[in-house]
């Protein structure tokens, strides 16, 4: 990754964590779909559902700061009757999927949109 | 291709984010970091400093959050304190208040749909909801209580406006909910559902039961109005206990006629939930106890207190200091969703209560004008209208489930579960100001004042101990007491079609169980019958809670006459029981004498043996108390054989058997006829039903437990406190703690473990009062917060915290402060 990619990297990931913090979960497949939606990278999907998990991540790190957060997973996975690791891995797999998901679609559709500006 | 698969895992991410998945809330509110339940982490610290404006606050508040979680409120007014007050208990314990609220109200479908639904039923069928209104619209609106209710409504809704996203708790979380806006009415459910919580009267029931069994003489004799063994909560001048065994007749014929009325009165009990569990005399109880200056170490009155309920996490209490400089300084304990302390102290007076358990609730059976669908009821010839009151039971969406018609008389609430029309008549039904009672309690002086500010309080019934700083110690049993008519009893069914059934009035307050400063130096009180009838004969209640307790506090208090705070707090924990004293010389007794009739083997003789290396007390390393607990069990059960049927009748079902005292008396009588096992063609003796039980005790033990000196027989093991999280979800609850303490102990512990000392309190009332208490669990609600059961361990032990008691916020020692909040109007 040269450092032009390290630093969208850090762009991306950052602008998952701040809007789901000011807006809610739903922002994250709009932030990729977004992103997506003006780059040309062939693997925008890709690096959107690690940006959305690396988002993510820094928030769960944040709190970790702030307070309890295995104390949280130890406590969640008693009532969800799931291991505390998979938490995590739901955790950052649920915005991941989100993120690629949209992405994908928005790549897709504006790459046909370009396909057609460039047929006209 | 790959845009299909992305727009499927699009479309099942954000359905899965959006909506309830079977038992799982939708997930993306849930799992996000900044929102959802991982934000609950960041918020389970408080804020070392914070700051929020509230409506209505007419200066700023200070409050200090020590580091037991307690908070210390320093505002202008009382009304401030309440309002500041209102805001952190929201912050600290929103889910248990509402959860409260909408037990009381029957309004739990709405977050578990028709699960709920008969629950619900059953509370609305109650009137808690009808008699709290009734209530709150004849408040009186320039009281005290009214504005400190109006007051902590806005500082709840404060919180609830302010609240960030993260601030919502787990619970809300996990049930897809949001809170409601708290309406001040709520603050009287809690009142209603502790008067239900503390009503506990089935003696009626209990009583129809065995009378349908053996016959109204056994029934009356076994369950009898007056305890068998007394040392009343009134002192009434005897150094030791007094044993007023009377004899007991034999079991008689079964009584039909009681059979059906037990039957149609079941109904309408199991749907109050007011029945005992088993053995609940044994198993739960509170105490409380005062010391004058003369029989303490340090010269200054001295009381302890310590409340048993059924415990939860978090806990029924939260503990609070509110300091209105010149006007209000108050520390203690009171209920989440109720504005003031409830038991504390403040500079001159400290105060704490037991349940007193008298008969305050009766049934009527009624005639109506259609048993279907009845608009009248018949009273002296005459119809009267009923009051109809139509209850909707709403799903999580609002839609409505179910709807239900209630129907009241004059009494209250009439239902009819098992064809007979009956209604209940309860002191929790009439007009009263209990709210304003507690909070009068904060601003007495002296014990006199206290007792003043008590006066006019109705139900429940409370065994209310005082001491103050002067050296005064008090206790009266406060409360409405109802004066029935004929004979004066409340445990029998009354026709209610004619008007001279009905209560006829009140016990006047100079007619209460009381004491005041009296000869013995000390005053204690564990849910006993209050008063020894030979000095007061009025009818307040039968089948009492068992002495076993009582009995045991006032021996330690009469043998130590230099009482220290220290010593007050032991006893709370103290292991030592007078049921077993009472009990394992008889089955000793039983041993030996079989052996000399020659009906001895090396069962009886090796089970006596490992009874008698017992010290009869429950500490946790002990391995006897096992083989007691179960030789009682076995006692009660051949002994009361006649009273035991399968559970094919509704009406014997949960049948609680006569209480442990009743034995003793009957132990007097060897040769009684009940002492015969029916189930074997052995006629049997007092020693011989003593010694099977003894043999069976050791043989079930043995097979359960294994050797006798194995660790399976430990107490520790054996006996455990398990506190559920409100909604019992293991994950949040504590379970499994062992315990000192056993059945009739100081510290009961019995069955499932889930009742025991909500709150410990022990005060002195020296030149500066100071205090020291302790709950199980802590102050904050938030499962991940380190204050949600910081409390458990000293709990467990039997350890109290001191209590920081600063007349000033600058006096508050800064090290100890955790949270600085301030409070400014809006």
């Amino acid at each position: 990754m040269n450092l032009r990619a390290f630093v969208a990297f850090l762009l991306l990931a950052e602008a998952f964590a701040v809007t789901t913090f000011g807006l809610g979960w739903w922002a994250v497949p709009i932030v990729a779909a977004l992103w997506a939606a003006f780059t040309h990278s062939p693997r925008r999907a890709g690096f959107a559902a690690l940006c959305a998990a690396t988002g993510w991540g820094s928030l769960l790190l944040l709190n970790a700061t702030r307070g309890p957060v295995g104390e949280v997973a130890a406590q969640l996975s008693g009532v969800m009757h799931v291991p505390a690791p998979l938490l995590y891995a739901v955790t950052l797999g649920f915005p991941a999927l989100l993120a690629w998901s949209a992405a994908a679609i928005a790549a897709r559709l504006t790459r046909r949109r370009a396909v057609r500006t460039v047929v006209a | 291709m790959k845009a299909g698969v992305a727009a499927i895992i699009l479309a099942v991410s954000l359905f899965a984010g959006f909506r309830p998945i079977g038992p799982l809330p939708p997930l993306g509110r849930l799992l996000d970091p900044a929102n959802g339940v991982w934000a609950t982490a960041a918020t389970a610290n408080l804020r070392p400093v914070d700051g929020a404006r509230v409506p209505g606050l007419t200066s700023p508040v200070d409050v200090l959050v020590d580091d037991r979680g307690v908070p210390h409120i320093f505002a202008g007014t009382e009304n401030d304190a309440f309002r500041a007050l209102g805001y952190v208990v929201a912050r600290d314990r929103l889910f248990q208040m509402e959860t409260q609220t909408r037990a009381a109200a029957g309004r739990l479908t709405e977050w578990a749909g028709p699960r709920a639904l008969e629950t619900d039923r059953d509370s609305r069928s109650l009137g808690l909801v009808w008699g709290a209104g009734k209530k709150f619209a004849s408040y009186d609106k320039s009281s005290p209580a009214w504005g400190a209710m109006m007051a902590y409504a806005e500082g709840v809704n404060a919180w609830i406006s302010q609240m960030r996203p993260r601030d919502l708790p787990v619970e809300y979380r996990l049930l897809n909910a949001r809170p409601i806006k708290w309406e001040p009415i709520y603050s009287l459910y809690f009142f209603s559902r502790m008067a239900l919580t503390l009503g506990f009267n089935d003696a009626s029931l209990r009583r129809l039961r065995a009378q349908a069994m053996v016959g109204k003489e056994a029934a009356d004799a076994l369950y009898p109005v007056n305890s068998p063994i007394q040392e009343p909560i009134q002192p009434n001048g005897s150094s030791a206990p007094r044993q007023d065994f009377v004899s007991i007749p034999p079991p008689g014929a079964p009584d039909s006629a009681a059979r059906l009325a037990a039957t149609a009165l079941h109904s309408v009990v199991a749907a109050l939930r007011m029945s005992r569990p088993n053995a609940y005399g044994d198993a739960l109880g509170s105490n409380n106890w005062a010391v004058s200056p003369r029989r303490s170490a340090t010269g200054n009155a001295l009381l302890a207190g310590d409340p048993h309920l059924d415990l939860s996490l978090p806990s029924v209490w939260y503990e609070m200091h509110l300091v209105v400089p010149g006007r209000l300084d108050v520390a203690g304990a009171g209920f989440p969703g109720v504005p003031g302390v409830v038991i504390g102290f403040n500079r001159d007076v400290a105060w704490t209560f037991t349940n007193t358990g008298s008969d305050v609730n009766d049934y009527f059976t009624e005639r109506v004008d259609d048993d279907r669908h009845p608009s009248r009821y018949m009273v002296d010839g005459a119809w009267r209208d009923l009051e109809t009151r139509v209850e909707r039971y709403r799903d999580a969406g609002g839609a409505v489930i179910h709807t239900d018609t209630l129907y009241f008389t004059h009494r209250g609430p009439m239902t009819n579960k098992s064809g007979a029309w009956l209604s209940m008549r309860w002191t929790a039904y009439d007009q009263s100001q209990e709210a304003d009672n507690f909070l009068r309690l904060g601003h007495t002086r002296s014990v006199t004042e206290w007792l003043g500010a008590m006066r006019d309080y109705v139900a429940p019934t409370q065994n209310g101990l005082v001491a103050d700083r002067g050296g005064n110690i008090a206790i009266r049993s406060s409360g409405r007491y109802p004066i029935r008519a004929g004979d004066g009893r409340g445990d029998l069914i009354r026709d209610g079609s004619i008007s001279a059934n009905d209560w006829k009035g009140a016990l006047a307050v100079e007619q209460y169980p009381f004491s005041l400063n009296p000869p013995q130096g000390f005053l204690a009180s564990a849910n006993q019958q209050p008063v020894d009838p030979r000095q007061n004969s009025s009818y307040m209640g039968s089948d009492w809670y068992s002495p076993w307790r009582a009995l045991r506090i006032n021996s330690l208090l009469r043998a130590d006459s230099a009482v220290t705070p220290d010593a007050m707090r032991r006893y709370q924990t103290d292991p030592g029981s007078a049921r077993a004293d009472a009990f394992v010389p008889l089955f000793l007794a039983a041993a030996a004498n079989e052996k000399t009739a020659g009906r001895g083997d090396s069962l009886l003789e090796r089970s006596a043996s490992l009874l008698r290396e017992w010290d009869r007390r429950y500490v946790r390393e002990n391995r006897r108390a096992v083989l007691f607990e179960a030789a009682m069990q076995e006692l009660s059960r051949r002994t009361w054989d006649e009273l035991r049927v399968e559970k094919k009748s509704k009406a014997v079902e949960e049948f609680t058997l006569p209480e442990p005292q009743l034995l003793l008396a009957l132990s007097a009588q060897p040769a009684s006829a009940w002492w015969n096992d029916r189930r074997t063609t052995v006629i049997e003796t007092r020693d011989m039903i003593l010694a099977q039980s003894l043999r069976a005790a050791l043989d079930s033990v043995t097979r359960r437990s294994g050797d006798p000196e194995g660790d399976r027989w430990l107490w520790s093991n054996v006996r455990h406190a398990n506190i559920h999280h409100l909604l019992r979800i293991p994950a949040f609850s504590a379970l499994g703690i062992s315990m000192q303490g056993g059945p009739a102990t100081l510290n009961p512990t019995g069955g499932s473990g889930t009742q025991g000392a909500s709150w410990r309190m022990v005060v002195e009332l020296g030149p500066e009062v100071k205090g020291w208490s302790i709950y199980p669990g802590g102050q904050s609600g938030a499962p991940a917060s380190p204050r949600y059961r910081d409390r458990l361990s000293k709990w467990k032990s039997g350890q109290l915290d001191a209590v920081l008691f600063p007349r000033s916020a600058s006096a508050l020692d800064r090290k100890r402060v955790i949270s600085r909040l301030r409070l400014e109007p809006q």
